[in-house]
C-alpha cells in the first residue's frame, strides 16, 4: 500500500503543483530573467545590468523602493499595535462578546478599493471629519495624498487589523490556560501575564501576521495609486505604468524582482524566527 | 481557577479583566466599532443619497436634501449590471476551480508521507509571500503571448493563482482530521482515488470546502490589482469599476458609493453565512502558520 501511496503522490500534486508551476513560478523566473534582459517582451538586449542601474540610479525609482518599504512597515507596526490589545480584549468574557467576535472581521470582505472610498470620504480636504471639526476650531493637516501617507496608512491598517486579530487570536487561543493561571498564582499582574507568557507564546501567530501585512502593503497599488503623494510613487506604481504604458519590461522586471527579494528575505526572518521560537520553548505552538 | 496566594491578594494584584472590567470591554469596543465601522457605513449611504441637483458641500454635516437618482441611475446603467453579473461568474468559475485543483494535494499533503514534503508546502503557500502586483505583471508578459490579456479566462487564470494556497491550506487541514482507518477500510474493499473521494473526502471535509470555497470566492469578488492588470479595460468587473469613479478623470463620490453598496451586499451576505459554518480556527489553520 506505501508503495502505491508513493506512486500516487506526484499525480496528486500534478493538477495544483502544475498549476501554480506555469503561473506562478514560470512568470517569476521570467521575471528573474528579464530584470537580466533575458527573454524579455519587446528588443532582445542579451544579458545586461541596465535595468538594475536603472533602479539604482533614478532618483524616483530609489525613492519608490524605500517609499515601497515605508509602506510596508508603518502600516504593519500601527495595526500590530492594534491588534495585540483587540485579540486579547476579544477573548475575555464579556457583554455582547458573540456579536464583536462577527463584527470586528467585516473588513475583511471589504475590498480594499471601499477602504480607501471611505478614507477619502472622511478625511480629504472638506471631507467629513474636516467640517465636524471646523466648528470647533481645529483644522486637520493634510490627510489624503499627503507627504507621509497618513490616508495609506490609515486605509490599509483598517483592512489589516481583522486579519492580524484573527490569526493573533488564534494563537492566544491556544495557550494552555493553566500557564496563565500558574502565572497569576505565582504574582504576575495581568501586564506581566501579557508582556512575558501570552506574547512569546503568540509569537508564531503575531509573526505570521506580520509577515503577510508587510508584505500586501509593500505590494500594494489600488490605495497608494489613490491616496499616496504625486511624489514618491511605490515601486508597485511603477511597475505598472513602466509594463503597460512605457512597455519597458525589463525595467519592470529588474522591480518586480527587488520586490519579491525583500518578501523572501522577510520570510526567511519570519522562519528564524519561529525556529527560534520552537528550540526556546520546545514543540510546535499551534 | 481562581486561586490566589493570600499574600499578592493583600498587595492588590486583581485578576486580569475580572467580571466588573467586562462591561469596560464592551463599552471600548462598542465605541470603537461605532466610530470604525458605523460612521463611514453611514457617510457611504449618505453620498448615495445626495440629490445630483444641490449636491453636498463643506460646511454641511449632512446632506441638505436626499435623492434616489443615482441608485436609479445605477440599477439602469447596463455596464454596472453587466459588472455584477461578471463579478459572481468569475467569482464561481475561480471557486470551482481552485477546489478542483487543490483537492488532490491538500489530500497528498495530509494524508501521505513523500520526500520535499516541507518543499512543496512553501511551494504552495508562496503565492500569498509574493505580492500580487508582481504575480500579475509576470502573468501578464506571458499572456500577452497566449492571447489570454484582456479576457475573462486571463482574469480567471491569474485570480486562482492567489486563491489556491489558502484553498490548499483550509482542505489539509479538515482532510487531517479524517481517520486514516476509513480511507484505508475503503481501500481494502476496493474503491479507488475517485470513489474516496467522492464518498469519503468530500462529505467529510464539506467544513473545509464551504470555508475555503467561501474565502475564495470573498477574494475573487473583492480582487481588483490581478484583475485590472490582466483584464482592464475590457473586463470590468465591479471593483475595476468603482476604480473608475475614483481615480480615472474626477472623482465621482455618489457614484462610487453606490458601486460600493452594490460590491458589499453580496460580500455581506457571504459573511455572515460564513459566520455560521466558518469557526474562526478553521480560518485561522489557513493563515497562522506559514
Amino acid at each position: 500500500m506505501s508503495l502505491l501511496h508513493r506512486a500516487a503522490v506526484p499525480i496528486l500534486l500534478l493538477p495544483a503543483g502544475g498549476y501554480l508551476a506555469l503561473f506562478f513560478g514560470l512568470p517569476l523566473l521570467l521575471a528573474f530573467l528579464g530584470g537580466f534582459g533575458l527573454f524579455t517582451r519587446g528588443a532582445q538586449t542579451g544579458f545586461t545590468l541596465e535595468h538594475y542601474r536603472a533602479l539604482l540610479t533614478t532618483q524616483a525609482y530609489r525613492d519608490g523602493l524605500w517609499f515601497s518599504t515605508y509602506l510596508a512597515i508603518v502600516p504593519t507596526l500601527a495595526s500590530l499595535a492594534l491588534s495585540l490589545p483587540l485579540a486579547v480584549a476579544l477573548a475575555r468574557t464579556h457583554p455582547g462578546q458573540r456579536l464583536f467576535n462577527i463584527l470586528y472581521k467585516v473588513p475583511l470582505v471589504v475590498p480594499g478599493i471601499v477602504a480607501a472610498f471611505v478614507v477619502m470620504t472622511m478625511f480629504d480636504r472638506g471631507g467629513l471629519a474636516a467640517r465636524v471639526l471646523a466648528p470647533v476650531g481645529i483644522d486637520l493637516p493634510k490627510l489624503v495624498r499627503d507627504q507621509w501617507a497618513i490616508g495609506v496608512i490609515i486605509a490599509t491598517s483598517w483592512k489589516a487589523v481583522p486579519l492580524m486579530t484573527l490569526i493573533i487570536g488564534g494563537s492566544l487561543a491556544s495557550i494552555n490556560r493553566d500557564i496563565l493561571s500558574a502565572a497569576r498564582t505565582l504574582g504576575a499582574g495581568p501586564l506581566a501575564t501579557f508582556w512575558r507568557i501570552q506574547v512569546p507564546l503568540a509569537l508564531p501567530g503575531i509573526t505570521a501576521a506580520f509577515l503577510l501585512t508587510f508584505i500586501g502593503g509593500m505590494g500594494a497599488y489600488a490605495v497608494p495609486n489613490l491616496l499616496g503623494p504625486v511624489y514618491p510613487l511605490p515601486l508597485s506604481v511603477h511597475m505598472y505604468v513602466n509594463a503597460f504604458e512605457r512597455n519597458n519590461w525589463g525595467l519592470v522586471s529588474a522591480m518586480g524582482t527587488v520586490l519579491s527579494l525583500i518578501s523572501i528575505s522577510v520570510l526567511l526572518a519570519y522562519y528564524r524566527v519561529t525556529r527560534g521560537m520552537r528550540r526556546v520553548f520546545g514543540g510546535e505552538q499551534r | 481557577m481562581n486561586i490566589e496566594h493570600p499574600q499578592t491578594a493583600a498587595k492588590d494584584h486583581r485578576l486580569p479583566f475580572i467580571k466588573a472590567d467586562g462591561r469596560w470591554i464592551s463599552l471600548g469596543l462598542g465605541a470603537a466599532f461605532v466610530v470604525v465601522l458605523g460612521m463611514p457605513l453611514l457617510v457611504t449611504v449618505l453620498w448615495s443619497l445626495v440629490d445630483p441637483q444641490v449636491g453636498w458641500f463643506a460646511p454641511d454635516i449632512l446632506p441638505t436634501s436626499r435623492a434616489l437618482n443615482h441608485w436609479s441611475g445605477a440599477l439602469r446603467n447596463p455596464s454596472i449590471v453587466s459588472a455584477l453579473g461578471l463579478s459572481i461568474g468569475i467569482g464561481i468559475a475561480v471557486t470551482i476551480l481552485t477546489a478542483t485543483l487543490a483537492l488532490p494535494t491538500a489530500y497528498a499533503l495530509a494524508k501521505l508521507p513523500f520526500r520535499m514534503k516541507r518543499f512543496v508546502e512553501v511551494f504552495v503557500l508562496a503565492p500569498l509571500i509574493v505580492p500580487g502586483i508582481i504575480v500579475a505583471v509576470g502573468i501578464g508578459a506571458i499572456f500577452f503571448r497566449l492571447d489570454l490579456v484582456y479576457t475573462v479566462s486571463g482574469v480567471i487564470l491569474v485570480q486562482t493563482v492567489g486563491t489556491l494556497p489558502l484553498m490548499i491550506r483550509i482542505l489539509a487541514a479538515t482532510i487531517e482530521a479524517i481517520p486514516n482507518d476509513l480511507i484505508a477500510a475503503a481501500r481494502t474493499l476496493g474503491a479507488g482515488p475517485g470513489a474516496i473521494a467522492r464518498y469519503i473526502l468530500i462529505p467529510l471535509a464539506w467544513p473545509g470546502f464551504i470555508a475555503g470555497g467561501l474565502l475564495t470566492f470573498v477574494s475573487s469578488f473583492e480582487e481588483f490589482e490581478k484583475t485590472f492588470i490582466i483584464g482592464s479595460p475590457f473586463v470590468q468587473t465591479l471593483p475595476v469599476i468603482l476604480w473608475t469613479y475614483l481615480g480615472g478623470r474626477g472623482i465621482i463620490f455618489p457614484n462610487a458609493a453606490v458601486v460600493t453598496f452594490i460590491l458589499l451586499v453580496p460580500m455581506l451576505i457571504v459573511f455572515f453565512l460564513a459566520g455560521r459554518v466558518l469557526r474562526d480556527d478553521v480560518l485561522a489553520s489557513g493563515m497562522g502558520k506559514l
